[in-house]
């Protein structure tokens, strides 16, 4: 099955979270959403968009904060996860799906304060338009990740079901200059890929975590980090 | 949706207003219609409380 029809199959759908944030992903879940948080707080009355928002992960989190959101992916069997989940949640904020393509969003110009893609780019096959098209619709802040070239990640790249793309630090940020955005702040962290945490019971993924966090910090190491969180501003 | 997200929402070809047409209410919530471009007419249906605002070269090759 190719990748944008593994990822839009109903079953996929239902059991996307189960299988991707339990176990040691917890741990990815829980580090991605401080990185989100960490960029963007506070979102009370901000509008927020979120490209490729799956089930709704980070869109459900930053309503339940006060923002309003509108939450966009290309498959509407994750959609429906996410008004499920959306329905169950405490919502301070407006909430709204939508099925849409990241390269021509359906909103007029500087419309959001924020726009977030979390695990969007290493799918992206023309990474320049879409951030370009980002940055239209953004009167503020862009938020991303980015999976880095050089890192552990490359190795177990054939088992990710999507391929995957790597950037190094010099493409995003020739990126960036090319679409007129300033990077605020770049966070690395996971050393070690997604794929062995997820893969692994809870107790030893914190060990590892903890391993990672204590080699990850060191100058020598930095570039094999395996996860960028680019905070950028619309210049 | 609600019905307010109309007033963000815009045809992703054109960028111009959409009008909504054959709306199905279920409490506040627009569950089923069509949203319809007011300058190139493009339609876009709502599914079970999700609009598809796919533009039509994508539509077809992905599944529901």
């Amino acid at each position: 099955m190719k990748g944008q029809e593994w990822y839009q199959a109903d079953d996929v759908a239902a059991e996307y979270d189960d299988k991707r944030f339990s176990q040691g992903g917890q741990l990815i879940d829980r580090r991605e959403k401080e990185a989100v948080l960490e960029a963007i707080m506070p979102v009370e009355d901000r509008n927020v968009l979120e490209i490729a928002c799956g089930t709704g992960r980070f869109t459900v989190m930053l309503a339940e904060r006060g923002a309003d959101v509108v939450g966009l992916d290309i498959s509407a069997a994750m959609l429906q996860q996410g008004r499920k989940k959306a329905k169950a949640a405490n919502v301070a904020g407006t909430l709204e799906f939508l099925r849409g393509d990241a390269g021509r969003l359906p909103f007029p110009d500087d419309h959001f304060d924020t726009v977030v893609a979390m695990r969007f780019f290493h799918l992206a096959d023309d990474p320049e338009a879409f951030l370009r098209e980002m940055r239209r619709v953004s009167r503020d802040q862009i938020v991303f990740d980015t999976f880095n070239r050089f890192s552990a990640r490359s190795v177990y790249n054939w088992a990710l079901p999507m391929g995957s793309r790597l950037y190094s630090k010099s493409e995003v940020s020739v990126l960036l200059a090319k679409t007129d955005l300033t990077l605020v702040d770049v966070e690395d962290d996971f050393l070690a890929p997604y794929g062995l945490y997820r893969s692994i019971p809870n107790g030893l993924a914190n060990a590892i975590r903890s391993v990672d966090e204590t080699v990850g910090g060191r100058p020598l190491t930095d570039h094999l980090a395996s996860v960028s969180y680019w905070n950028t501003r619309v210049r | 949706m609600k019905e307010s997200l109309l007033e963000i929402l815009c045809c992703p070809l054109d960028k111009h207003d959409l009008e909504l047409e054959d709306a199905e209410y279920e409490d506040d919530e627009v569950v089923g219609g069509t949203l319809v471009c007011t300058e190139c007419g493009e339609r876009y249906p709502i599914e079970d409380g999700i609009p598809n605002l796919l533009p039509p070269d994508m539509r077809e090759e992905s599944p529901a």
